[in-house]
């Protein structure tokens, strides 16, 4: 008995303090993630204002959704694109840059600091000036003036829109991409450069055979968190155009949130596991990667 | 790895921005305290009911840096010592957002200074109190149909409720250019034709032109005053397809194509006033608290602009808006807020309403004074509020509907379409009603 009661209180002594530890990050991830998590898996099978009762209306939301709202379809189309375009330009835009500075060019830190700039300034402020740029009568369309093009309505034109938020929302992300890379650049060992170079490798045929495979983790995890980051875009859209000109950068989240402003919170609950199933999709993928290759 | 220790670095700032971004954010409680002891040792004040209990209210004010609610709470104090007000100072654009938030899951405040565009999302769902239970009919003793014009009266009203106190008023009239109107000898467009034909011959002298923004307010404005309206009777359809509403947003649509109207698109700025400024626009349709913006933004235009009536071609027509004051229905102090909406409603305080905010105030008789009606030298010594006052009297609200937030989606983004994206007006127009009957039918 008490051989068995001080191995006990051993034990407690021993990992208590862990627990303790663990005990507010647990809690903290209990009250902010899981609850209303739950809470708002439960709402989105409901009718619900936030003033009066919910009342329980079973899949409708759902079924309203994919049935009968063209605006979800389309923020749906329009966050798919943004995501697609995003994914095609900025990763290769940051790999690309970050073979030029692997290069030994003189001001490295320098440059890799001032790619990496954006990616710390706030997105509001980043969409601010991209606004700015945009305008009518901006910088970008009096550059547009000098080469004798016509200035493009960069945020007002339905076609153009989504584009140009694009490519504000590249501007501030790819110097991520370009340190990440950088660093897994300097990582690969320089004797496979030497080995291939002695087997008669040219440049393209180094970057493909070597660079590349090697590359391989880095540009899996960039494609996937830049995946997961596209799906949830919103600053962007809510500062430079708030989902107009015609709904034509409407996005999933924005749409959300418009939503949560008209207080339907049960449809806006919906919204939200719809765009949650969408990355859960992601998120095991990401996994299942990186398990196995570690 | 070299990596992955940037990788954390990186995650570290991200979340450290973001925990300072949302600190910054709070609201900033501007309280005005006033000590206890100082004010129970004045028992001449309230000489009736020297035990009754001490409450706070709170009240959000959402006028920012020309509050025209912070210099009242002093005296509001002073003739009610029961009564302290912390008001919390905000932001219009944070405000509603705020709103949504303590109404659905907190503890509101107790006075709210309200954009009446949002009423009809609250309306229906019981989210305000019924003033009337407190009123009476009355406000500071004077009956409200002799307090407010009937256009504002109906703005406040919902079903057989009393939602909202108006302390400020919004409609539409016509901003023109006075000194390009007197160089090139045109008048002043009273009618749709005249208003296309005087656009027209500023636009070929590049003298500006009439301003056309792809939004519910401009678009209402054309439907009603050509007998139209967005939503039938009893607001159960959509309305603006009706010959009448196809037949003003054509027109309105074909301003900018005639060379008389200025395509406003927000890429330019959520406001028209650069617009103002460098002589694009010379003509627009806005409310009384424009006059406001135009005096901050453009002092040097002194004396170039002047408002009319805006031009109809059936009927003038606007939509009615404002500021409202209202009590959430789970207000902690309903009796506390109404003294205070009634003392933020006399004429003296309501008087003051345009003295710091430079809006208009709601009460007729703030209205009319003197101090409100002065002429005023920045356009050109008109007795501008005149002109606002009169097209209230034809000036209606937005229908009280709980889907009124997504008619208005579809309404601008359809209007949109049209002006940005060349779409035939009579076919967005029956396409957008068909969802507005949706919406209305599933609210």
């Amino acid at each position: 008995m008490s051989s068995v009661r001080s191995s006990r209180q051993r034990r407690i002594r021993q990992y208590g303090i862990g627990y303790a530890f663990i005990a507010a990050p647990v809690l903290a991830g209990v009250i902010f993630l899981l609850i209303p998590m739950v809470t708002t898996l439960v709402w989105s099978f409901t009718r619900f204002n936030g003033l009066q009762p919910p009342q329980f209306v079973g899949l409708d939301n759902y079924a309203r959704l994919f049935s009968h709202d063209r605006i979800f379809i389309k923020a749906l189309w329009n966050t798919t694109r943004f995501t697609i375009l995003g994914m095609l330009i900025g990763p290769t835009l940051g790999l690309l840059t970050a073979l030029m500075l692997n290069q030994k060019v003189k001001f490295q830190t320098f440059y890799r600091t001032a790619y990496f700039l954006p990616v710390m300034t706030s997105l509001v402020v980043v969409a601010t000036i991209w606004r700015m740029l945009y305008n009518k009568h901006g910088l970008l369309n009096l550059a547009l003036g000098v080469l004798g093009i016509e200035p493009i309505r960069w945020l007002s034109d339905p076609h153009w829109a989504l584009f140009s938020i694009v490519i504000a929302s590249v501007w501030q992300g790819f110097g991520f991409e370009t340190v990440i890379f950088l660093a897994a650049l300097q990582g690969i060992p320089q004797t496979l450069y030497e080995a291939a170079a002695l087997d008669g490798a040219n440049a393209w045929q180094r970057f493909r055979h070597v660079t590349l495979p090697a590359l391989r983790p880095v540009l899996l995890f960039i494609y996937i968190i830049g995946i997961i980051g596209s799906f949830q875009v919103f600053d962007q859209v809510f500062v430079m155009t708030s989902g107009g000109p015609a709904n034509s950068t409407i996005t999933l989240v924005y749409y959300l949130y418009s939503k949560f402003m008209d207080l339907r919170l049960g449809y806006a609950s919906a919204i939200a596991y719809v765009l949650f199933g969408i990355l859960m999709i992601f998120s095991y993928l990401q996994w299942r990667f990186f398990t196995e290759k570690d | 790895m070299s990596f992955k220790r940037l990788f954390i670095i990186t995650a570290l700032l991200l979340g450290l921005s973001l925990i300072l971004g949302a600190c910054s954010s709070g609201a900033a409680p501007t309280s005005a305290p006033a000590e206890p002891a100082q004010e129970q040792a004045q028992p001449t004040t309230a000489p009736a009911q020297p035990a009754a209990e001490q409450v706070t209210i709170t009240v959000w004010d959402y006028y920012g840096e020309s509050s025209p609610i912070v210099p009242i709470v002093e005296a509001f104090e002073a003739a009610n010592p029961n009564i302290k007000v912390q008001v919390e100072a905000l932001d219009w654009d944070s405000t509603l957002e705020k709103l949504n938030v303590v109404m659905t899951g907190g503890t509101p405040p107790d006075v709210v200074t309200l954009d009446m565009t949002w009423l009809p999302t609250f309306a229906p769902l019981g989210a305000f109190t019924d003033l009337n239970q407190f009123a009476q009919g009355k406000l500071n003793g004077v009956p409200l149909d002799k307090a407010y014009s009937p256009g504002a009266l109906k703005a406040m009203s919902y079903n057989d409720q009393m939602l909202a106190m108006l302390y400020d008023f919004d409609v539409y009239a016509l901003y023109y250019r006075a000194d390009i109107f007197e160089e090139m000898g045109l008048d002043v467009p009273t009618t749709w034709d005249e208003l296309m034909a005087v656009g027209k011959k500023l636009g070929e002298a590049g003298k500006g032109q009439y301003a056309v923004m792809p939004d519910t307010f401009h678009a209402a404005q054309f439907i009603y005053e050509n007998g139209g309206s967005i939503l039938n009777e009893d607001n159960t359809a959509a309305a603006f397809n009706q010959p009448e509403g196809v037949e003003a947003v054509s027109f309105y649509a074909n301003l900018p194509q005639e060379g008389a109207g200025y395509v406003w698109s927000f890429e330019e700025g959520w406001e028209i006033t650069p617009g103002l400024k460098d002589g694009r626009i010379a003509m627009f349709s806005d409310g009384p608290y424009y006059m406001g913006i135009l005096k901050d933004a453009a002092p040097e235009m002194e004396g170039q602009w002047k408002v009319a009536v805006h031009p109809y071609s059936k009927q003038p027509g606007s939509y009615l808006g404002g500021t409202g004051l209202v009590i959430p229905a789970k207000a902690e102090h309903p009796d506390a807020a109404w003294k205070f909406i009634e003392f933020a409603m006399t004429k003296e305080n309501q008087i003051g309403v345009f003295e710091n905010a430079g809006a208009a105030p709601a009460l007729l008789e703030a209205l009319q004074s003197d101090e409100v009606n002065a002429p005023d030298p920045y356009f050109g010594n008109q007795r501008t509020l005149e002109v606002f006052l009169k097209a209230m009297d034809t000036a209606r609200p937005f229908p009280y509907v709980r889907a009124w937030n997504q008619i208005d989606e579809i309404f601008t983004s359809t209007m949109e379409e049209i002006l940005f994206g060349g779409a035939d007006v009579k076919e967005a127009l029956d396409a957008a009603a068909e969802a507005v009957n949706d919406a209305l039918s599933s609210q």
